[in-house]
């Protein structure tokens, strides 16, 4: 990584008057506007014909100040704001945040209320992984997989849509509970989308999973070992493909999650078929999650017993999720104020955007893009 | 005057055969304007079908069911401005685009529609063919490289690459299919028209010949043509999320419409050559099978059947589309054309005109459903890396057609060779 | 089972599953697109919106009781309230009500903080206009929401 930027530009920097076909090096530029790179990222890459040398990794064109926002709004005003860090999973991100909330206000939420938010969280992350599918599979070549992951997300979206009255900035939880209870014949939507996906999982395994081109442009590319994942700081799906059987659902459980019975897929060798195979499995164990939480669902209270206004008492405190990306934290300070005195997000896509040096060194231009999407990054989340 | 003209429509040979200038000319403007049409059909062809395979609809605005969506796009890349970029070397950049469509529209000098119906049938007809396909490739590179940047270069480059060496695989399997044409008479030929009749004269089509060889062959020919023509699943040169985006970076508006008109035509050009070679061209279903009058009787209401069917088709999705006032225009235009399509339709019962427009059904037909396996193709297949792509086309392809030449071969003259062994023994 | 794997390559099957896979879902029932101007969806009742004061049915007067908790809970700080105190009954009178539409997130945090159920986002989603000053909206276009024009070809 460098410090100001000053990655040449250009061979002509480097030894003015030669063509870039004299060179042994090329530097490219895969620019912040670029159909693969998932949001707005600028990736520079130092090539040797094919081969890749070096990558830099310029960020910070959707940094919009998110934790500033957070010293100057009160604690439930900040809720909103954090659906837009990873705007393509917002419900989670309410969820880390509101627990974090709970956690120094040392609040007990209903139970009712923690499985509404176990349900929407495992929709949330269905809906993660279908768009993480559809993309991955749409830079690697296949185009029709992204349509039909979609069409599958859309029957999740409108049970948010009817839940909370959104479909992507959901603001579904509230500190202390949920503020809605579900709605008239949620336990049936819910249980008619579950159904819905099972046999389209299936299919994506049909379309994809076989075809020899994906195994062939998937194994071996990307690869990432478990101790790289521990000392880079990667978490999630990156860190369950190497191998390594580490879930903060199951971990360190929050939320009621150890009501539940769930597995939790590793991959064996890092690559992105690896990687491929534990997110597709991971949407199986959701909807098994789902399904148990809907049948359970308790009667009882929606919000536990917190003041209008809000003040937590002074302290720090650090709570972290499993969110479909990673491990999602949020470290929150208070001074007794109204007013959060510092929240600071740990964004998983931030953190294993990191390790992508590392998992294109030596492979070719085109397994790049493959590993931009095997990341699975939203820039929202890298830049806040 | 007169006599010329139906002294013409009775003769049994093709323009350049009879040395007939006037016929000749006239069959190339006639050929051109249905290639071109087809490219323009294709276009939507392609992008209603993918949008199907896709669970969506595809254009439905311009048009109904958005079949003037071509014209639309076509008058918009005319109108967009001319960008030459200001260190590309001028000359190259501008006859570049025009070389890609010369090489596309000259291969199709010697497809044989039907018995009469080619504008002329060469005795090298399909050598001829695949070498005007290999100057493609030639002017690829010279958009490449008159770009005068590093994208557009290396995607020349690759795509120059991967074409050369599909080409092998291809010339091989023609190579197969060619040594058929001489089980029957002794003496093989390169005529596309001979090649057809012989597979009429032997009672099949070359890909069930000495099966599975032949269908081997075929098989290896269908994938050859698919890197060939720069399609999915082998579309790394000009796909859009990979990091170089291909030779035609730096061109816009016509020039680049001249690309995508080149690749189509290219496409239907070597699908002709498929559909020649191993699927008995203008032929229809079993002619030797199912032969005699009331049989062909029969096969000759293919055309107007399938006009029928289209035309109902269209009529079905008049009734069925929503009577609201806005979409007034739209079912007009439905209804105008199933009315048109089931007029040509009635039309093409009439004798006469079942007569002659046979041949060319058919061989549109093939040609049509190798259309539809490229679309196929593109929304089915994630796309190979380029090394991966080079390893199939040298590794993989060559030595299969290689092995498929050389038991054809074997095959073939096995009634003179066994003799031979016999009497060693 | 090697020679089962070696057919499987070499006659391409897994190429074939995925054709049939994207050839079966041609089927006209699996389209799910809306042909969004002529056919409009209706969304959920709970769906964010288009804000608007409500009126009470009976009366036909607003709900709104001018207290201001939307504006104090509004993270954007957009709404402002007027009033003035009605000398007879003491109480609060609404008499400018402006709210920034451009700046609205629809968190629905005002909705949530009225204490009169007064403040309703709706789920009104058309919400274009040609200009930004249009999209402040006064008192009146919060009551009965923008007037369009609506065109018939």
């Amino acid at each position: 990584m460098t410090q100001n930027n000053k990655f040449y530009e250009s061979v002509e920097e480097v030894a003015p008057g030669r063509t870039f076909l004299d060179s042994s090096e090329l530097v490219i530029n895969m620019g912040p506007q670029h159909p693969s790179t998932h949001g707005v990222l600028r990736v520079i890459l130092k090539l040797d014909g094919e081969k890749v040398l070096g990558l830099d990794c310029v960020i910070g064109y959707l940094h919009r100040g998110v934790e500033k926002i957070a010293e100057n709004r009160t604690w439930a005003q900040f809720n909103p704001y954090v659906d837009r860090l990873d705007y393509v999973a917002a419900v989670s991100n309410g969820l880390g945040y509101c627990l974090a909330v709970e956690k120094l206000l040392a609040v007990e939420v209903p139970k009712r209320a923690q499985y509404l938010r176990v349900i929407l969280t495992e929709l949330n992350r269905l809906a993660s992984h279908q768009v993480w599918l559809g993309t991955h599979v749409l830079d690697i070549g296949a185009v029709t997989p992204l349509f039909y992951a979609f069409r599958d997300r859309e029957l999740i979206l409108e049970v948010f849509e009817k839940y909370c009255g959104a479909r992507l900035t959901t603001h579904a939880f509230r500190i202390g509970g949920c503020r809605w209870d579900a709605y008239e014949g949620f336990a049936e939507e819910v249980r008619k989308t579950c159904d819905f996906i099972v046999p389209k999982i299936a299919e994506y395994g049909e379309l994809i999973t076989g075809n020899r081109i994906w195994v062939e442009r998937t194994k071996g590319v990307g690869v990432l070992s478990g101790d790289d994942c521990k000392a880079l700081g990667v978490t999630g799906p990156m860190l369950r493909g190497a191998g390594v059987r580490w879930d903060v659902r199951k971990a360190q459980p929050y939320s009621s999650y150890d009501d539940f019975e769930f597995d939790i897929p590793i991959g064996a060798a890092g690559d992105t078929f690896d990687r491929y195979m534990v997110r597709l499995e991971e949407m199986r164990q959701s909807i098994r999650i789902i399904r148990q939480a809907v049948d359970g669902l308790p009667e009882g209270p929606l919000m536990a017993k917190v003041p209008k206004m809000l003040k937590p008492p002074a302290g720090e405190v650090y709570q972290n999720i499993e969110a479909p990306k990673g491990e999602l934290g949020y470290y929150v300070v208070s001074d007794g104020g109204p007013q959060p005195y510092r929240v600071r997000v740990r964004p998983p896509s931030f953190i294993n955007l990191q390790a992508l040096e590392k998992m294109v060194k030596g492979q070719l231009v085109a397994d790049v893009v493959a590993v931009i999407g095997t990341l699975d990054i939203v820039l929202g989340e890298v830049d806040r | 005057m007169k006599q010329a003209l139906f002294g013409y429509l009775q003769s049994k040979v093709t323009p350049g055969e009879a040395g007939d200038m006037l016929w000749a000319t006239i069959y190339v403007l006639l050929v051109f304007a249905g290639v071109a049409l087809a490219v323009l059909f294709m276009n939507w062809f392609e992008r209603k079908v993918m949008a199907h395979m896709q669970v969506r609809m595809g254009p439905m605005r311009v048009g109904p069911h958005g079949l003037l969506q071509p014209i639309a796009d076509a008058l918009k890349l005319l109108l967009k401005e001319d960008v030459m970029p200001e260190k590309s070397d001028k000359l190259v950049f501008w006859f570049a685009p025009v070389a890609v469509c010369m090489t596309a529209f000259t291969a199709m000098l010697v497809v044989p529609f039907g018995r009469a119906h080619a504008i002329t049938d060469m005795n090298i007809g399909v050598v001829f063919m695949l070498g005007v396909s290999s100057l493609s490739v030639l002017s690829i590179m010279m958009a490449g490289w008159s770009s005068n940047s590093h994208y557009p270069l290396l995607g020349g480059l690759r795509a120059g690459a991967q074409m050369v060496s599909y080409e092998i695989a291809m010339g091989l399997a023609v190579v197969s299919a060619v040594m058929l044409t001489s089980m029957s008479t002794g003496t093989g030929s390169l005529s596309m028209m001979e090649i057809v009749n012989q597979q009429f004269q032997q009672g099949r089509w070359f890909a069930f010949s000495f099966f599975p060889l032949g269908f081997i062959g075929f098989v290896v020919f269908a994938i050859a043509m698919v890197a060939e023509t720069n399609r999915a699943p082998f579309d790394l040169p000009e796909a859009e999320s990979e990091l170089v985006a291909g030779y035609m970076t730096e061109y816009s508006g016509f020039r680049w419409s001249l690309f995508f008109l080149s690749e189509y035509t290219a496409m239907i050009a070597v699908s002709s050559i498929a559909v020649t070679l191993w699927l008995g061209g203008w032929l229809r279903p079993f002619p030797n099978l199912l032969s005699g009058h009331r049989w062909d009787l029969a096969f000759s209401w293919g055309p107007a059947f399938v006009a029928l069917a289209t035309a109902a088709l269209c009529f079905f999705y008049v009734i069925k589309m929503s009577s609201i006032r806005a979409m007034r225009l739209n079912r007009l235009g439905l209804a105008a054309l199933a009315a048109v399509l089931g007029a040509l339709g009635l039309l093409m019962l009439l004798p006469p005109v079942a007569s002659r427009i046979q041949d060319i059904f058919w061989f549109s037909i093939k040609v049509a459903g190798f259309m539809y396996l490229y679309v196929w193709y593109r929304t089915t297949f994630p796309r190979y890396r380029f090394d991966q792509l080079m390893k199939i086309g040298w590794k993989v392809l060559l030595p299969v057609s290689l092995g498929v030449v050389v038991l054809t071969a074997l095959v073939g003259v096995r009634h003179e060779l066994l003799p031979l062994v016999w009497r060693v023994r | 089972m090697k020679v089962v794997a070696l057919l499987r390559k070499v006659f391409l099957l897994d190429l074939f599953a995925g054709l049939a896979v994207t050839f079966r879902h041609q089927t006209p029932g699996a389209i799910v697109t809306e042909q969004y101007p002529l056919e409009r969806p209706t969304l959920a009742p709970r769906y964010r919106g288009q804000p608007k004061l409500v009126k009470d049915p009976l009366t036909g007067e607003i709900l709104c009781n001018a207290c201001g908790a939307c504006a104090l809970a509004c993270p954007e700080k957009l709404i402002t309230v007027e009033s003035e105190r009605d000398p007879q009954t003491k109480k609060k009178v609404l008499t400018g009500y402006r709210f920034d539409l451009s700046r609205c997130m629809f968190c629905g945090l005002c909705e949530e903080a009225c204490p009169t159920e007064a403040l309703d986002l709706t789920p009104e989603y058309e919400l274009a206009l040609y200009s930004r000053e249009g999209m402040v909206f006064e008192r009146e276009q919060m009551e009965n929401g923008l007037q369009r024009k609506v065109y018939e070809k």
